[in-house]
């Protein structure tokens, strides 16, 4: 072979090895953590007895289809809320002004808090005798049933709040640097405010929106601290549901849990293609 | 042609100084509101900001209250049970647990992440794409799936608990980082590098004198991230870690699995939030020193 | 089984092909090991003569103590006394602390689904009921070991709340540490005349809407009171066979679930949802939305009434038909690598004066599992002069017509049928 045809090579196998350092824990945990999982769901790894190949754990596990919807239904709504105010938050983060400087550190803030703490405190505050009732001077037969109460209100509002801080920091760190000369070329031209809004910073922002919007809802369906805490004990979300029979008392359950993780998984896995789908086809991506 | 100046003092001059805009700075008058407008952001900026505060106010009324019964609006006594009740739990020590945890998660996922985009973003990587899916697959890996399974595997293939909860928030926290760099390196203008080879720089002195100051911002972005998946997470390190590692999550469950611990689990929340919020200032000024920009 | 050898010679040009194939054999590999079943020999611990040969054992061992970390008292009570008195006896106690015991059990059956049998992260859990059950039918305790410790000789040998632990025969299995009295809970100032029967307050609970709720099953409090009620609409806990057959379950939870069914509009927020752990429904009641409740720990009212969580006018109830009974204890998982340690710390807590200082409601308040009338004159008087709680009655009133539990197969049985009867409705 010629050099000339090596050194592409060569230059490969540098991109390889660079690479290889990520994909090594990466490939561990998620081919091992979805392996095991499937594997336990199909019965192969009981705590007691034989292993025994079967998917009876699918079809046995009740309300699997209402926890579903339910399930998608508090990611969607709450990851819509969470993208709308994380996209303003950072245009007015990234407008630089003393109110984006405020606002800023309080999203920072948010960000930090994790989900479990920002639980505790959201039901603090929205309980029917929580510290906004009480500021109110509401009693708590009057104060709506907004923690573990028909709407799901506080666990949505729960990750609309957090998320929303997590999308504002990922759209400001990948836009800060380029996005004030496109918006003073447009101003200069004479695009008004909502034209730029429209035109300039929502493209922009739209590959770095998307990707947050899809980490916040794949995170929303996934972690069940904050529905356990605030929601209402039935229907219960999937991730509820896995734990609750993970932690249940017949040893038998494991396998149940198991399959609702993996139908979990096949939600959240469908969803990420869809986003990654629409990522590609977003211009300034590329 | 003649040109006339009038007087020129040095304070005006200092001012004008300080008024000057350049390229790329935030917030220039071009693009600010005026009138109606500006009225309206004005209050748009009051909500948002409301929104983001208000969860933090019963933390903050809490951790001062000693009692607080229903239905008094604010806490009947105040002092500092809270803080007693949290370092008697043991606070102190998950909260060096917790930072030293994060630090390490912070320090392997952000070079991996950075070395990842890197390659990936010249695309020179053979199966690039699936590679890309793959490095970003965590994310949709529900946290109990490694409650469930993940461990098995882990206490079978004998890694001690605390490599083995240092290798999954690594995982975990590899999308946020490789997904932050390639942000970086999609805006990166290779010729700086190229510039310095050039100029008969070594290939190491090119690394660290160019093309590492010119991505410390991001980095510093990509590792607040990775640093935020260790400070956070409560499920991983209590099933993987099997109790070797007590952090402040785990504290903070347990107080809050309890009745009447409010201002102690109020106490070490808020102590939770302290940490990252000084690197995310530092973040803030290192970002001033970045030689991309010229303020 | 055959795994493909990722070091076999490639023959691809280039280095990037070797990627996927090495992915694939990692795959399949984590496949093949986790198909394989769990070892099934199991693990025995290790052997001891007699107690001294524990105590050398023992010797600079550190016990890694699991224990739900919500009580504050408690964890200061391991922290501040027993875990000083371990380390006089070379051991170091250190405490886990955990949101739900079930974390420790599920790391135990983790490790052994692994084959990790000697060197478990648990080494000893406070536990009882369905999880010490759940634990035993998985093999996962060591057992036989309460014999040698010296301070079980004051413990009786016959009590059926130490020998049974709902239902489920102790065989040596677990040492116990308190005793624990189910118990309801009222606000004096607000129900100025209070229900005596069970029945009565489920009647009370109907002609004051709102102002009554139990926590959701499976909440180890929530699933007691089902089977409290289970026993009263049965009319005494005499007609409830203590083991568990589908007949029985058949024959006697109808009447319980309808019971609870008609009960439920008259339930805080009319039954549409139910506080999910026994937390949640005290802090109901500490905030003034409900007037009643009931604990299965009444050793922490004091204290939180002193702090003032609760109202001072917080009163336990004591009812004719009696109420549930339990024990809890110490397990120690049989593949934990300091069992001699944890017997140590199990032996050292049976002590007089570990339980003496137990039983002070200022420290926890928790009722001795010591046969005081088998105590020596000094020790029962120890016991005489701890301070009486002005909140909960001493453990003889509270234990008055005590039930014994059911058998631990009851636990789930009713759970689950209450998700699907009563939460569903």
């Amino acid at each position: 072979m010629t050099a000339m045809l090596s050194r592409p090579r060569r230059r490969g196998v540098r991109a390889t090895l660079l690479v290889l350092p990520a994909v090594i824990p990466v490939a561990i945990v998620v081919i091992g953590g979805i392996g095991t999982t499937v594997v336990q769901s199909l019965g192969l790894m009981p705590l007691v007895g034989t292993p025994a190949l079967s998917v009876k754990t699918f079809e046995g596990t009740d309300d699997l289809l209402s926890s579903a919807l339910l399930s998608l239904g508090i990611a969607v709504v709450s990851t819509a809320i969470a993208a709308v105010v994380g996209f303003f938050t950072a245009v007015l983060i990234i407008s630089g002004n003393w109110g984006g400087r405020i606002v800023g550190a309080l999203s920072a803030a948010a960000v930090t808090v994790p989900h479990l703490v920002g639980a505790a405190s959201v039901g603090l505050l929205l309980s029917d005798s929580g510290v906004l009732a009480r500021i109110f001077g509401i009693p708590p037969e009057s104060w709506p049933a907004l923690v573990a109460g028909p709407t799901w209100f506080a666990v949505i509002a729960e990750y609309a709040w957090k998320e929303s801080a997590f999308i504002a920091l990922i759209i400001v760190g990948t836009l800060a640097t380029r996005i004030t000369s496109y918006d003073e070329t447009a101003a200069v031209l004479g695009a008004h405010r909502g034209a730029r809004l429209r035109f300039v910073v929502l493209p922009l922002a739209a590959p770095s929106l998307l990707v947050a919007s899809t980490i916040a809802f794949a995170y929303t369906l996934g972690s069940y601290e904050v529905a356990w805490l605030l929601g209402k004990t039935y229907p219960e979300p999937l991730s509820v549901m896995a734990l609750r029979l993970f932690n249940s008392a017949s040893l038998t359950a494991r396998p149940e849990a198991a399959a609702v993780a993996v139908i979990t998984l096949l939600l959240t896995a469908a969803v990420v293609v869809l986003a990654m789908l629409g990522l590609r086809r977003m211009r300034a991506w590329q | 042609m003649t040109v006339t100046t009038t007087s020129v003092d040095l304070d005006t001059a200092r001012s004008n100084q300080q008024q000057r805009r350049m390229p790329g700075d935030h917030g220039r008058p071009l693009t600010q509101s005026r009138g109606l407008a500006r009225a309206l952001r004005i209050l748009s900026t009051a909500l948002i900001a409301l929104w983001f505060a208000l969860p933090f106010l019963p933390l903050v009324l809490w951790s001062f209250a000693d009692q607080w019964m229903h239905p008094a609006a604010f806490p009947m006594e105040t002092g500092t049970d809270g803080l007693t009740a949290a370092i008697a739990n043991g606070g102190g020590r998950a909260f060096l647990h917790s930072l030293a945890l994060s630090l390490v998660v912070a320090a392997i996922a952000t070079p991996l992440g950075a070395m990842a985009a890197r390659a990936l973003s010249r695309g020179q990587v053979r199966f690039g794409k699936a590679i890309t899916v793959l490095l970003f697959s965590p994310v949709m890996l529900p946290p109990f799936a490694a409650v469930l399974g993940l461990n098995v595997l882990l206490l079978r293939a004998w890694v001690p608990p605390v490599v083995g909860v240092v290798l999954v928030l690594v995982a975990v926290a590899i999308p946020y980082t490789t997904f932050s760099m390639r942000a970086a390196y999609a805006a990166y203008d290779d010729g700086f590098d190229e510039a310095a080879r050039t100029l008969g720089a070594s290939s190491r002195l090119t690394l660290w004198r160019i093309h590492l100051p010119l991505i410390a911002p991001a980095l510093a972005r990509s590792a607040f991230l990775a640093f935020l998946v260790g400070w956070s997470d409560y499920l991983i390190t209590l099933v993987v870690g099997g109790g070797h590692l007590v952090t402040l999550p785990l504290i903070i469950a347990s107080s809050a699995s309890g009745v009447g611990n409010e201002s102690s689990v109020a106490v070490l929340s808020l102590s939770a939030v302290i940490p990252p919020l000084i690197l995310l200032g530092l973040i803030a000024r290192s970002r001033n020193l970045d030689p991309g920009r010229q303020r | 089984m055959p795994i493909r050898n990722p070091f076999r010679p490639q023959h691809s040009t280039t280095a990037r092909r070797r990627i996927l194939p090495v992915l694939a054999t990692a795959a399949l590999t984590v496949l093949a090991l986790s198909a394989c079943s769990a070892p099934t020999t199991t693990p025995r611990g290790p052997e001891f003569f007699d107690w001294a040969d524990v105590q050398v054992a023992a010797d600079g061992q550190t016990v890694k103590l699991w224990m739900w970390g919500g009580d504050d008292q408690g964890n200061a009570y391991v922290d501040d006394v027993l875990a000083p008195a371990a380390a006089a006896q070379g051991v170091t106690l250190e405490r886990v602390p955990i949101a739900d015991t079930k974390d420790a059990l599920n790391r135990v059956f983790t490790e052994l689904q692994a084959g990790r049998n000697t060197d478990g992260a648990v080494d000893l859990v406070w536990i009882n009921g369905d999880n010490f059950r759940t634990g035993k039918q998985a093999d996962a305790w060591f057992c036989e070991w309460t014999d040698l410790l010296p301070n079980m000789t004051a413990v009786s040998a016959t009590d059926p709340l130490l020998t049974e632990d709902f239902g489920t025969p102790v065989d040596g299995c677990e040492a116990p540490w308190h005793k624990a009295q189910f118990s309801f809970v009222y606000n004096s100032a607000t129900v100025p005349d209070p229900p005596t029967t069970i029945e009565g307050i489920l009647e009370w609970a109907e002609a004051n809407p709102g102002r009554f709720t139990y926590p959701a099953a499976p909440d180890f409090t929530g699933s007691a009171f089902l089977r409290s009620v289970l026993y009263s609409e049965s009319g005494g806990y005499e007609n409830v066979p203590s083991t568990f057959s589908d007949e029985a379950f058949d024959e006697l939870s109808p009447a319980l679930f309808d019971r609870l069914d008609a009960l439920a509009p008259s339930l805080w927020r009319e039954g549409s949802t139910y506080p999910a752990t026994s937390e949640q429904l005290t802090k109901l009641f500490a905030d003034g939305e409900i007037d009643m409740m009931m604990t299965y720990g009444p050793a922490t009212l004091t204290a939180l009434v002193e702090n003032g969580t609760l109202p001072d006018t917080t009163r336990v109830l004591t009812v004719d038909d009696g109420t549930l009974g339990n024990a809890s204890f110490f397990g120690i998982p049989s593949n934990s690598g300091n069992i001699a340690g944890a017997m140590v710390v199990a032996n050292e807590a049976l002590s007089v004066e570990q339980q003496v200082a137990k039983a002070d409601p200022a420290v926890w308040g928790q009722f001795t599992v010591l046969d005081l009338d088998a105590l020596s004159a000094d020790d029962r008087a120890l016991f005489d002069a701890l301070p009486q709680s002005p909140v909960v009655p001493s453990f003889d009133i509270l234990s008055q017509n005590a039930n014994p539990e059911l058998s631990a197969e009851w636990v789930p049985a009713l759970d689950d049928a209450w998700r699907t009867r009563i939460a569903a409705r």
